[in-house]
């Protein structure tokens, strides 16, 4: 090897080396406390195994939507259930009622004047959005081909950063960031970062796992 | 087969005659009462949490409407949903100007946005800011409007001018939009029922306080 492409292949080594270097200081400055999980093919298996010891959840959540532009913040409050499979009900009280049940396909909708059915294989937009609240809770996320997914790890807590793929989700998700408690693969809160900036945080509060809930809940 | 014919005729002649009638064919102008105009005229003071649900041709959909003034006097209207995604953004400067700051691609249509910046230019008051204010007198009412192109926005009191009573946009024959307000009314609104009468749009506004 001649000194010049000797020279030219150890500046490529270093250029990709400090690239390297700049993505994992990027990402300890995103989530920091964080290290990126480097085997993600033996995660997703340990993951899938695990979540599917969760067979359901009942807990309070607090939802608090930042618009960035307009230093706003409103918090709501309110009851979760999720019972596997694909079945979860969630009951917004405070400062507004409001009723979502997601029940495989069927979804019903409640607000103050209304009562509203919806078949989400009717409705491309709310098929996907329905299954990303399901795909997180019940550990089913990582199959999802509609996001390519990062994950971070600390002692405690696994974080699962999606980013969509496609379109139509791309106009409403930058990203969405699941936090998951390591010790019993449950959800412990999830993040919608929007294009423009504004956040949604959903946090899941006293959780009691593995309770049983009766299938009336869910009906829709 | 006269009978029928008869029949039709009445019916299409009622259709004719109300088609002409115009909505405001019996308001007679009177004299601008400046000091019941401004105690009464809807401005908008604040930030507002409103939960909203509008029902239009047959479609019902429900989320929440922030109307927040801003420091320069701008102020901005965000409709999310219940789950906190933000489908659109608008703006008015302090002139009274619309923008569109965000807004999602299903939404993104010239008919749409140009029917909810009069909604909102009209519930927040915009028109009635610097425009000139005529008034007339119908039955025990009075309307106080400002001309705005082909338009007239109107907001109505009652005779002797102690409450606001709705608010109108309308052309010279036919009221296009009505705003009913709950009795505690500007400048906070607690509830504002939007109705409009060319096409099934409805759009209703319940204040709530934040947590």
């Amino acid at each position: 090897m001649s000194y010049s492409v000797h020279l030219r292949f150890s500046v490529t080594c270093l250029m990709v080396a400090g690239l390297v270097s700049h993505i994992d200081t990027s990402v300890y400055a995103q989530y920091p406390g964080y290290t990126p999980v480097r085997d993600i093919v033996s995660f997703k298996k340990q993951f899938s195994q695990e979540s599917t010891k969760v067979l359901s959840i009942t807990s309070e959540f607090t939802q608090e939507k930042t618009l960035m532009a307009l230093t706003e913040k409103i918090t709501s409050t309110g009851k979760f259930w999720f019972k596997r499979s694909n079945r979860v009900r969630l009951e917004y009280s405070k400062p507004f009622t409001y009723l979502v049940i997601m029940s495989g396909d069927r979804i019903l909708l409640r607000d103050h004047q209304k009562e509203t059915r919806v078949n989400a294989k009717s409705n491309k937009l709310f098929q996907q959005v329905n299954r990303i609240m399901i795909d997180c809770v019940q550990g089913t996320i990582l199959e999802s081909k509609d996001f390519t997914t990062r994950v971070f790890e600390n002692e405690i807590t696994l974080l699962l950063e999606m980013t969509p793929v496609s379109k139509t989700l791309k106009e409403f998700f930058k990203t969405i960031v699941l936090s998951v408690d390591k010790k019993d693969y449950s959800a412990k809160s999830i993040l919608m970062n929007e294009p423009m900036g504004d956040i949604t945080l959903i946090s899941f509060d006293h959780k009691k796992l593995n309770e049983p809930i009766a299938d009336t809940v869910f009906a829709p | 087969m006269n009978r029928l014919l008869i029949r039709y005729s009445l019916l299409s002649l009622c259709v004719l005659i109300h088609g002409c009638t115009s909505d405001y064919q019996f308001l007679k102008s009177v004299r601008v009462d400046n000091g019941c105009g401004r105690v009464t005229s809807p401005t908008w003071v604040g930030t507002s949490w409103y939960h909203t649900s509008v029902d239009v041709t047959g479609k019902h959909l429900s989320g929440l409407v922030l109307i927040k003034n801003m420091p320069d006097s701008s102020r901005r209207i965000v409709f999310t949903s219940e789950a906190g995604v933000t489908f659109f953004d608008f703006g008015f400067d302090q002139n009274g100007r619309f923008s569109v700051h965000s807004i999602i691609k299903k939404l993104d249509k010239k008919p749409i946005i140009n029917t909810l910046e009069k909604d909102f230019a009209l519930i927040t008051g915009i028109p009635f800011k610097s425009g000139d204010v005529q008034a007339w007198s119908m039955g025990n009412e009075i309307y106080f409007g400002v001309q705005q192109k082909k338009e007239t926005a109107y907001f109505i009191t009652n005779k002797d001018c102690s409450s606001l009573r709705r608010l109108e946009l309308g052309t010279k024959m036919k009221r296009k939009i009505s705003v009913r307000i709950a009795r505690n009314g500007y400048p906070l609104p607690d509830s504002l029922d939007i109705n409009h009468y060319t096409f099934p749009l409805r759009i209703q506004l319940i204040r709530f306080e934040k947590e």
